[in-house]
C-alpha cells in the first residue's frame, strides 16, 4: 500500500494543483481587489424599510432608483439598497446599507428614506409645479442624436394647470433658468462660506437670459422654498442658532465651514433641546463648487428655456442636455428620467428596522475576528495532535482549514461580497465542517492499520467511503442553506453564502487535495 | 478470511488510537434498548422543558431598541438612572466586558411600544449629550418587521429541515436509518432550543441560523455513522461502531475545542449566541448519533427487518 511517491509526484498531482491554483488565485485576487466589510465590521448604518401598501415589482425598482438618487447627496459614500419582493402578498423590503457614517448622518438617510421624494419645478422663485403634475411615458428618454452625438433628452408631460402657470410666468423668457429639486431643504437656515457664497450667486445658475435678468439663485430660493442662504463671517453657533429659531427654521444646514463650528452648533441644540436638524456638507475631493451646491440643494439643473412657453400648444415637454461621453449622456438622462418619475411614486416609505455600528468600533471587531480565527486554529490544530500525537496528520488539518478560509476570502473579494459578522459566522461553520470531514478522511486512511480491525477494503475503496459521507453531508449543508439564502432578507444571507462557498470548496478543492497529501505522509511511515 | 495481524511493530500513536477506543468501549457494552431509551428520556424532558419555559424571543424578533454604548465613564446604574431622569423612558441597563481585547461597554434595552426610532433618538441624544466622547450605537426593530423576521425564520428552518429529510432519504433510501437521523436532527434542535431556554439566550435570527449549522453537523455525523454501519467491511459491528464511534469522538472534540476557544474570544453578541447554542447543541448530538441513534442501527441491522440493505448495494 505505502507506494513511495517523490514529493514531487504529489504536486504534480492535479488535486494538489488545483489546491495551489486556487490559493494563488485568492491571494492575488485579495491583494488586487481588496476585502470590503458589511457595515457591523466597516462602521455605518442599515436600514430596512417596507412600502406603506403592497407594490408591483415594476413599482419597487422606480422606489430604489428614486431613492438612490435622493441618498446620493451624501456624497460619495458606499450605498448598497437591496430589495427583496414577495411576488403572492406584494409584501416588500428595502435594505439600504451605507457604509462609514456618523450618527446624525444615520439619522438625516433615516428621515429622508421615510419622508417621501418631491419633485419640485421652479422658475424664477415660482414653484409651477411639482411631482404630481409631471407624467413621464416609459422610457421616454435617451440620445438626441439630431442635436449632437453626446446629447441626451428626457420627455415629460405637465398637468394643464402647471401649464398655464408656466406660460404666465415663462412668457417670452428664453434663456432664463428653470430649477428642477428632489427634496430640497425647505424652510432652512442656509450657512456657506464666502466662496459657495459667491458661486451661488454666479452665473452658473442664471442661465443664458436673451433679455432681462433672472433672480439670482439666494433669492429664488428664498421665495419658492424659504431657505435663507447667509455667508459664513465667523458668526459665533449662538448667533447661527438664534438666527434659525427666530426666523422659525427647522434645519441648519452649515456648508464648507469648520468642522467645529458644525460640533458647536449641534451641540448647542442638543443642550437647548430644539427642534432643528443640523447637517455639514464639505466639498468632496475633485468635485467643482457648482457641483457642490447642487449637491447641497438637491438641484437638477438648472436648465435654459429654449421656446417661449406662451407660443404653441405643446403638451409634451423636453429635458436636453449634453455629456462628454455617449455613456455618461445615457447615464445622466437615466438619472433625470428617474428623478422625473421619482414625483409621482406616491409609495411613503416606514423604516422598521435600523442598526448603527460607530466606524470607530469597526476597527476592534476586525482585531477581534482575526484573534478569534487564529484562536481557533491554534486549537484545531492541537486537539487534531492531541487525538492522532502526529504532527503529520495535525499540521496538514489545520493548514488545509487555513487554505479554506484564504480561498473564501478569495472568492469573497473577487465577488466584492462585504464580509460582516454572520459572513464570518458562516466561514466558522464551513471550517468547522471542513475539519469533521478530514478527520473522516484520515481515519479511513489510518483504518487499515490501527487496531484489531482487519483490512477487507483496499485503500481506494476506503476513500469512496469517506468520500460518500462527505458528499452525502455536503449535499444536505447545501440544500439547508439554500433556503437561507432565498427565504431571508438582509442580515442572514451573508451566513449562507459564506457557508455553500466553503462547503463547496470544500468538496471541489480542499479535501480531494487533502486526502492526497496525508496519503501521502501516511504512506512515509 | 481470518484475523491476520497487520503489523508486527505497532507505533506509538496507534496505541494511542487503542486506548482511545478501549475508553470508548463502554458504550459497545451498552444494551441497544437503553441506548435507544435514554437519549429519548432526554428528549421528552427537553420539550417538556421547552413546552412550559420557550427561550425569549430577542429584539430583532419581537422588535424593541438597544443602545450600545461603548467608552462611557459610568456604571450601568448611574447609565440607565440618567436617561430615565432625562427623557423618562423606563431602561434597563448592562454591562459587558470582553477579557482579551479589554473593549468594555454598556447596553441599553428600552420597550418598542410606539414609535421606538424616536425612543433611540432620545436616549441616544441624552448620552452624548452627558458623555461627550461615549460611543452611541442605537439598533432599533420595529414590531411589525420583528413579525416578519419570525415568519421568514419559521419557514427556513422548516424548509431546511424538509430539505435535508429529502437528501437523507434519497442517500440512504431506507426508511428506519433515514428516520433515525431526521429524528436526531428534530432532537438535537429540541435540547439546543431547551439548553437556551435555560441559561436565558434569546432567540433571534442569529440563533435561528445557529440551528440550521446544527442540521449541518448533525447530519454530518450521523451519516458517517449510518455508512460506517450498513457499508460495514469490518468483521462484527461492534468492531465497526467501536471505529466510527472514534472518529466521531475526535470530530466533536475538535469542534467543540474550537467553537469554545471562538466564544471566549468574542464580544459580538452575534458570534457568542451563535457559538453557545452550537455548543450544546453538538453535546446533544453526540448523544443522539453515537447512543441513540447507533442503538437503533445496532437493533435494526440484527432484526430481520432489514430488507432493503442488500437490494441497495451489490458490490
Amino acid at each position: 500500500m505505502a507506494r513511495k511517491k517523490g514529493v514531487k509526484a504529489l504536486l504534480l498531482n492535479w488535486r494538489v494543483l488545483l489546491l495551489i491554483l486556487f490559493l494563488i488565485g485568492s491571494v492575488v485576487s485579495m491583494s488586487i481587489k481588496g476585502l470590503t466589510y458589511g457595515i457591523d465590521i466597516g462602521g455605518g448604518v442599515a436600514l430596512i424599510a417596507e412600502p406603506e401598501k403592497p407594490v408591483s415589482k415594476d413599482t419597487l425598482n422606480g422606489i430604489i432608483t428614486s431613492l438612490q438618487n435622493r441618498l446620493n447627496t451624501f456624497g460619495v459614500k458606499d450605498i448598497t439598497i437591496e430589495a427583496q419582493h414577495d411576488p403572492e402578498t406584494g409584501q416588500s423590503l428595502i435594505v439600504v446599507k451605507i457604509a462609514n457614517v456618523t450618527l446624525d448622518e444615520a439619522n438625516q438617510i433615516k428621515d429622508l428614506i421615510e419622508s417621501q421624494g418631491v419633485l419640485y419645478m421652479e422658475f424664477n422663485g415660482v414653484i409651477f409645479a411639482t411631482g404630481t403634475d409631471v407624467t413621464v411615458h416609459s422610457s421616454d428618454y435617451g440620445l438626441d442624436l439630431q442635436e449632437c452625438p453626446t446629447c441626451w433628452y428626457v420627455g415629460f408631460e405637465l398637468s394643464g394647470k402647471a401649464q398655464n402657470k408656466f406660460k404666465k410666468i415663462a412668457a417670452g423668457k428664453l434663456g432664463w433658468p428653470i430649477d428642477i429639486y428632489l427634496d430640497p431643504p425647505v424652510n432652512s437656515l442656509l450657512v456657506v462660506s464666502p466662496r459657495v457664497y459667491q458661486e451661488m450667486n454666479s452665473g452658473d445658475f442664471m442661465g443664458a437670459p436673451s433679455e432681462g435678468t433672472p433672480k439670482p439663485l439666494v433669492e429664488r430660493l428664498k421665495e419658492a422654498f424659504n431657505i435663507t442662504v447667509v455667508e459664513y463671517s465667523n458668526q459665533t453657533a449662538e448667533d447661527i442658532v438664534e438666527n434659525a429659531t427666530a426666523l422659525g427654521k427647522d434645519k441648519i444646514i452649515l456648508a464648507d465651514v469648520p468642522e467645529e463650528l458644525y460640533n458647536d452648533v449641534r451641540e448647542l441644540v442638543l443642550s437647548k433641546d430644539l427642534k432643528l436638524r443640523v447637517s455639514h456638507y464639505t466639498p468632496q475631493q475633485g468635485e467643482d463648487l457648482k457641483d457642490f451646491v447642487k449637491r447641497i440643494l438637491n438641484l437638477y439643473g438648472p436648465y435654459v428655456l429654449k421656446f417661449d412657453p406662451a407660443k404653441g400648444e405643446t403638451t409634451r415637454l423636453k429635458l436636453s442636455g449634453s455629456a462628454p461621453t455617449k455613456e455618461e449622456a445615457l447615464q445622466e438622462a437615466r438619472k433625470i428620467y428617474s428623478v422625473l418619475r421619482s414625483g409621482s411614486l406616491a409609495v411613503k416609505l416606514h423604516v422598521v428596522s435600523e442598526e448603527y455600528i460607530s466606524p470607530t468600533l469597526g476597527a476592534s471587531f476586525k482585531k477581534q475576528a482575526i484573534i478569534a480565527g487564529i484562536g481557533a486554529l491554534i486549537a484545531v490544530l492541537l486537539i487534531v495532535y492531541f487525538h492522532y500525537r502526529r504532527w503529520r496528520i495535525a499540521i496538514p488539518v489545520a493548514s488545509t482549514s487555513l487554505f479554506e478560509v484564504i480561498i473564501i476570502l478569495g472568492i469573497a473579494a473577487l465577488i466584492r461580497w462585504n464580509l460582516d459578522l454572520p459572513s464570518i459566522a458562516g466561514i466558522i461553520a464551513a471550517i468547522g465542517t471542513g475539519v469533521d470531514q478530514q478527520i473522516v478522511i484520515t481515519d479511513e486512511l489510518l483504518g487499515g492499520t490501527a487496531g484489531r480491525v482487519t483490512r477487507r477494503m483496499s485503500a481506494l475503496r476506503r476513500m469512496a467511503r469517506a468520500f460518500f459521507i462527505i458528499f452525502a453531508s455536503a449535499a444536505t449543508t447545501i440544500v439547508a442553506m439554500s433556503f437561507l439564502l432565498v427565504y431571508f432578507v438582509g442580515t442572514l444571507k451573508g451566513f449562507a453564502v459564506t457557508t455553500i462557498l466553503g462547503v463547496l470548496i470544500g468538496v471541489l478543492v480542499t479535501r480531494p487535495a487533502y486526502a492526497e497529501i496525508a496519503k501521502y505522509l501516511l504512506s512515509l511511515e | 478470511m481470518g484475523t491476520k495481524k497487520q503489523k508486527t511493530k505497532k507505533k506509538p500513536s496507534d496505541e494511542i488510537l487503542e486506548t482511545k477506543r478501549k475508553r470508548l468501549s463502554f458504550l459497545v457494552r451498552m444494551e441497544p434498548r437503553k441506548m435507544v431509551l435514554y437519549p429519548l428520556v432526554v428528549f421528552l424532558v427537553a420539550a417538556l422543558i421547552l413546552a412550559v419555559h420557550f427561550p425569549e424571543k430577542g429584539i430583532d424578533l419581537k422588535g424593541g431598541v438597544v443602545v450600545t454604548v461603548y467608552h462611557v465613564s459610568a456604571s450601568p446604574d448611574e447609565l440607565a438612572s440618567y436617561v430615565k431622569e432625562k427623557t423618562g423612558i423606563d431602561v434597563r441597563a448592562e454591562e459587558f466586558k470582553d477579557p482579551i481585547t479589554g473593549l468594555s461597554g454598556i447596553r441599553i434595552y428600552a420597550p418598542a411600544k410606539t414609535a421606538p426610532s424616536k425612543i433611540a433618538d432620545e436616549i441616544s441624544n441624552a448620552i452624548r449629550l452627558k458623555y461627550k466622547d461615549a460611543d452611541v450605537t442605537p439598533r432599533v426593530v420595529d414590531p411589525t418587521f420583528g413579525k416578519i423576521a419570525q415568519k421568514q425564520g419559521i419557514k427556513a428552518v422548516i424548509y431546511a429541515f424538509i430539505g435535508m429529510a429529502i437528501v437523507v432519504f434519497l442517500f440512504f433510501r431506507d426508511p428506519v436509518p433515514s428516520g433515525t437521523i431526521i429524528f436526531s436532527a428534530f432532537s438535537d434542535m429540541v435540547i439546543a432550543l431547551a439548553t437556551m431556554g435555560i441559561l436565558g439566550i434569546e432567540l433571534t435570527t442569529a440563533t435561528i441560523a445557529a440551528l440550521l449549522m446544527l442540521i449541518g453537523y448533525t447530519v454530518d455525523s450521523n451519516i458517517l455513522l449510518t455508512t460506517r454501519l450498513l457499508r460495514r467491511k469490518e468483521d462484527t459491528i461492534e468492531d465497526a461502531y467501536l471505529s466510527a464511534v472514534s472518529t466521531g469522538f475526535t470530530m466533536s472534540t475538535t469542534t467543540l475545542g474550537a467553537l469554545f476557544i471562538l466564544w471566549l474570544v468574542s464580544t459580538s453578541e452575534v458570534i457568542d449566541s451563535i457559538t453557545i447554542v452550537l455548543i450544546f447543541g453538538l453535546l446533544a448530538d453526540f448523544m443522539n448519533t453515537w447512543i441513540f441513534n447507533a442503538g437503533v442501527l445496532r437493533w435494526y441491522i440484527a432484526s430481520p427487518l432489514k430488507f432493503s440493505i442488500k437490494l441497495r448495494r451489490g458490490k
